[in-house]
């Protein structure tokens, strides 16, 4: 047995006005889950605690609440000392009993056809992955679009796909699932990583149905020109000025010891939109002992296209841009663009591995920066966090320079061809991370991709920086304090 | 709808729900009896948990049995659940149940229910314990899961209105027939539901002890809604005891570990690292039927032979990784989520209480001995006899539960009126948990230990008998509501009582060995089959056992 001190979301309608957080200090036994926990205290402390079970071994979906913010399966989750438990984002009907109603009535169901014909093993096998869903809304809680926009949800769109590899069903699934908001996901990623059946909604089912969509004629007319534009220019973005391949030789030595090479996956939006972070960031490799050999002839790496389902195209993308580190013997590349790099990790299959920038700096180690008197926050890109696991490494790094507050970890909006195509939702969810970044109290706002970059920067009136910016600036602090005392 | 409200200690006349049938309970039962019954007026479903999410059906893992290929027989299958079932069970139902078990998951496939199918596009079927035909089909390890998503989904075309999160108390009657029931809802507030025809589908009650499969609901309400209604049920002694429960963490032990982890090729050893099972069942060895198995794991354990933490060992790590991640990925994922990976380590497992063979006495209907009361799926008795085969629960489901929902459908339109009376005894039986003393969660813990250390694996009269009169005792204590919401868990908790009493009511009744229920204290000259014994029954107005010619 144990003690441990857990705090517990109370809130009854019928006589609270506000809900607040409850202290309690429980005794448990060894491997408990947070169910045990919530038992204990309706058993021990206080009867009127209110939660859903039932199965008690994750099978049924009655029983997920948010521990410290992130959606889990109370019967599964291990018990922890100073955990918070609270209700999912839904509806509260009392405590930690939320109304399901809403988003479980749009999941929809199969309707069959006159004649019976039994899937095939193929068939069986595709469906499978997304079947096993049991509807405990974790997905739902955890998504940014729906919360501001009209949004049937992942465990929704799931279903849909489902549905649609189905040969029973008689439905028309896919213009179901666009009527039902298919195109406001941000390809966050949330949903997946909080599924306790590690259902990938956005791979398998989202991006799946919008091919599907794209075959019908139901892409989004914005969407379709940007995939004009990548069939044209091999560029997912117009040019509005000098390019970053334009401004820097295919070599670029570093300043002392060579400690690594890579090659450099510059992508569209640091090539064209946001080149001078791009360029700083060479400047702090070169700085940090690292080679980096820039092919010229890559291509935009086919994320705009597999994200709104518009996948044809994509595999000229792929094997150009594989041929271009292939021809010159690279075994890492290396992208500073979190969709980039998620793409070429998980859409890609590369004879070659694939770091983003900050692993990189990490692996091989940096030159301390000054310490600047700034406080800032850092924006985790989706496709850094959960697309590519990457959560410490961009934080020890700005940690070296500034003093670094935390924000929670929301999509801004920017991803999933969401800007472009749905832009009010897009600026929405914007808008919420003003209200977060506000919060935090920092004059600054830290990120390390350049669509939350771009688009954060619409919506906050404090500076938006890439890490590697931050960094150079470190360094450029650092010289100048150099220069001061030799010259006093 | 009456409704108590407990601030004003009143209640609320406005209206009554009526329906043409009223179904209790949301597992594979309720919910194939909703669809059927639909079809023939208007259907009203309560369940005391989210439909969809309650219940045991939810998380059956193993399989649905039914002959399905031209090699295999319903007679064979007739056999083998007699067998295992020692030959008590009724044969009638067994027909029904081997004949309609393969139309039942055709209904299943036709509307969208995703089993594993072979090359040949054929439902797959696995071999599990004691069949002698491998014709247990399956959704990898989530079968019940995929049966009730399917049959929701079905539901949700039929127009059945469903009533969630409201727990029915007791059945409304008017003299002998039943007319509807009394629910209370999570505030505490009284439903009062009348229906031409009530259908009980409330599914097992295995959490009256300490170790169980049992989902949260399984506590039995039907079998003491039924008694205290004066319906009468049989074979309550016979409880089954599942070989393999995990034991670790302790807060968890008891959950299934599936039987498709030995239908798959996992071996079971003891601490020695011996295969026991070769000396209990040297033919069937790890698929011998389960109270055998159940018996052997015990026996092991209590001999010494267990692990630190009372298990034995469950072993898969000699299959192929393949074949562990593709048929048994829920088993994969639980013990994972606890820190362990099956390929890598065996599992630690112990018997469980899994399953109450007995129930309601019903006809091949699904009528229960009260008038206009229908009673399916694992609330009933009769189908499975002494111990029921793998796979054949989730069958029982779907063919008894559209059975009662058909019978129950045909009753004709009868005015409906509650007896007032009825409702003010439930509504006095409330309002005293407001004055009870004792938490109904301790009373339920000490009702808990007292049936597995007393009613459990092996049994003997002297202890069933003390154990009678610790339940005897605890029925005295009066529960304690903190608030009206607590009532309810005060009613599950009287309820659990009730069945426990049945359970060894029954137990002392049979002076027999048979199927699960094994007597330590009585040698016998027979074998099952040939036992003189059939039945035991208890009612509000009758009990005893019924004897049989012996051929
Ligand atoms: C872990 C586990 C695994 C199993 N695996 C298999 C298997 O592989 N194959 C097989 O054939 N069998 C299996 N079984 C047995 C089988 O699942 C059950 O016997 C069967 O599902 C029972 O179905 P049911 O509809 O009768 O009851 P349940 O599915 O248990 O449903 C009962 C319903 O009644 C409701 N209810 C209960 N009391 C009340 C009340 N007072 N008021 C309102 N509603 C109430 C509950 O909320 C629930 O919705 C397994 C059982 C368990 C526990
Ligand atoms: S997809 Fe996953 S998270 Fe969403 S409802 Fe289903 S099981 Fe839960
Ligand atoms: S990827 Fe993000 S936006 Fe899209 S459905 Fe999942 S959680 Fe919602
Ligand atoms: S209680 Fe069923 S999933 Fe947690």
């Amino acid at each position: 047995m144990r003690e441990i001190s857990v705090k517990v979301f109370r809130f009854d309608p019928s006589c609270d006005t506000t809900p607040h957080l409850q202290n309690y200090l429980v005794s448990v036994k060894e491997g408990a889950r947070v169910l045990h926990v919530l038992h204990a205290i309706h058993d021990e402390h206080d009867p009127s605690l209110s939660y859903r079970y039932c199965c008690g071994s994750g099978q049924c979906g009655s029983c997920a609440v948010k521990l410290n913010g992130q959606p889990v399966l109370a019967c599964m989750e291990e018990a922890r000392d100073e955990m918070i438990i609270e209700p999912l984002d839904l509806p509260i009907k009392k405590d930690l009993i939320v109304d399901m109603d809403p988003y479980l009535d749009r999941i929809s169901s199969l309707v069959p056809g006159a004649e019976f014909r039994m899937p095939a093993p193929d068939e069986v096998e595709a469906i499978k992955p997304l079947r096993s869903c049991i509807e405990c809304l974790a997905c739902v809680s955890a998504c940014p679009a729906l919360k501001v926009i009209d949004f049937a949800g992942p465990a929704a769109m799931r279903e849909d796909m489902r549905l649609s590899l189905d040969p029973r069903d008689t439905c028309d699934r896919v213009t179901e699932a666009v009527s039902e908001g298919l195109f406001t996901c941000t390809s966050c990623q949330s949903c997946w990583k909080v599924c306790p059946k590690n259902i990938e909604i956005p791979g398998k089912a989202i991006e799946k149905l919008r091919a599907l969509a794209n075959r019908k004629g139901l892409t989004l007319p914005r969407h379709e020109e940007v995939e004009k534009l990548v069939r044209e220019t091999g560029r997912s973005v117009d040019r509005t000025g000098t390019t970053f391949l334009e401004q820097v030789p295919e070599i670029l030595e570093p300043y002392g010891e060579v400690k690594a090479t890579v090659g450099f996956f510059v992508g569209c939006m640091y090539n064209m939109r946001l080149p001078q972070t791009a360029l700083d960031a060479m400047e702090v490799l070169r700085r940090n002992g690292i080679r980096v050999i820039i092919p010229k002839e890559q291509v935009c790496c086919g994320s705009p296209l597999i994200r709104t389902g518009q996948v044809e195209f994509l595999d000229t993308l792929k094997s150009r841009n594989i041929n271009a580190y292939v021809f010159r013997n690279i075994d890492t590349v290396m992208t500073m663009c979190a969709g980039c790099g998620s793409t070429l990790k998980n859409d890609y299959q590369t004879p070659f591995k694939v770091m983003d920038i900050n692993e990189v700096l990490l692996r091989y180690g940096i030159e301390p920066p000054a310490r600047l008197p700034v406080k800032a926050t850092y924006h985790d890109p989706c496709h850094l966090l959960r697309g590519q696991g990457i959560r410490t490494q961009p934080r020890e790094l700005i940690s070296k320079v500034v003093d670094l507050v935390e924000m929670p970890a929301i999509c801004c909006g920017s991803g999933g061809g969401v800007r472009s195509g749905m832009p009010q939702e897009a600026a929405a969810l914007g808008e919420n991370r003003r209200n977060e970044i506000d919060k935090t109290g920092a004059d600054l706002v830290i990120s390390s991709c350049p669509f939350c970059e771009f688009h954060i920067k619409e919506h906050t009136d404090k500076p938006v920086k890439n890490v590697a910016t931050v960094l150079l600036e470190g360094y450029r602090e650092k010289d100048r304090r150099t220069a001061q005392k030799e010259t006093c | 709808m009456l409704v108590y409200d407990a601030r004003t200690n009143k209640m609320h006349s406005d209206a009554v729900d009526t329906a043409h049938v009223l179904v209790i309970g949301s597992g594979g039962a309720g919910v194939r009896a909703a669809i059927e019954a639909a079809g023939y007026g208007e259907t009203m479903l309560v369940s005391k948990t989210l439909t969809g999410k309650g219940g045991c059906t939810t998380m059956a893992e193993g399989g649905y049995n039914a002959v399905l290929r031209e090699t295999d027989a319903c007679e064979i299958h007739y056999e083998d659940t007699l067998k295992g079932g020692a030959y008590l069970n009724d044969p009638d139902l067994v027909q029904i149940l081997v004949h309609e078990a393969p139309q039942r998951i055709r209904d299943l496939l036709e509307w969208g229910a995703v089993f594993d199918v072979t090359d040949s596009c054929e439902v797959a079927q696995r071999p599990f314990g004691g069949q002698r035909f491998p014709r247990t089909c399956y959704a990898g390890d989530r079968t019940g899961h995929e049966m009730i998503s399917t049959l929701v989904d079905r539901l949700h075309g039929t127009g059945v209105r469903i009533e969630n999160e409201v727990t029915v108390i007791s059945l409304l009657q008017e003299g002998q027939r039943v007319n509807g029931a009394i629910g209370l809802d999570r505030q505490g507030a009284i439903r009062v539901m009348l229906a031409d025809a009530t259908i009980l589908a409330t599914g097992g009650g295995t959490r009256i002890y300490d170790i169980s499969t049992n989902s949260s609901s399984g506590t039995g309400d039907g079998y003491a809604i039924g008694y205290n209604a004066s319906a009468e049920l049989i074979d309550m002694e016979q409880i089954q005891f599942h070989p393999t429960g995990a034991v670790y963490p302790y807060d968890a032990r008891g959950r299934l570990v599936t039987e498709a982890v030995r239908g798959e090729g996992g071996l079971l050893k003891n601490v020695e690292g011996e295969r026991f099972m070769k000396r209990y069942d040297p033919e069937r060895m790890e698929l011998s039927t389960r109270d055998v198995v159940a018996r052997a794991i015990a026996t092991e354990i209590l001999e010494g032979k267990g692990t630190k933490n009372g298990g034995v060992y469950l072993d898969v790590t000699h299959l192929p990784r393949s074949q562990i991640e593709r048929r048994l990925p829920v088993m994969l994922e639980q013990f994972l989520k606890f820190g362990i990976d099956i390929r890598d380590v065996p599992m630690e497992v112990a018997p469980t209480a899994h399953h109450i063979m007995g129930g309601l006495r019903i006809t091949t209907r699904g009528e229960t001995t009260l008038p206009c009361l229908y009673a399916c799926g694992e609330v009933s008795g009769g189908v499975h006899g002494a111990n029921r085969l793998g796979g054949n629960a989730l069958a029982e489901t779907q063919v008894f539960g559209k059975r009662a929902g058909e019978a129950a459908g045909r009753v004709k339109e009868q005015k409906k009126a509650a007896d007032q009376k009825m409702i003010e005894d439930a509504e006095q039986r409330i309002c005293t948990f407001l004055q009870g003393e004792v938490p109904p969660s301790s009373i339920a813990r000490s009702l808990q230990t007292t049936m597995w250390e007393g009613a459990g694996i092996f049994r003997n009269g002297p202890d069933l008998q003390k154990t009678l009169g610790i339940i005897r005792h605890l029925q005295t204590l009066h529960p304690k509501a903190a608030s009206p919401a607590n009532f309810a868990e005060c009613c599950i908790l009287q309820n659990m009582l009730t069945t426990a009493s049945l359970v060894v009511r029954s137990a002392l009744l049979r002076k027999e060995s048979r199927g699960a229920h094994l007597r330590r204290d009585i040698s016998q000259n027979w074998d099952p089959e040939h036992s003189p014994y059939g039945h035991t029954y208890l009612s509000l107005s009758r009990e005893g056992i019924e004897t049989r010619a012996v051929t």
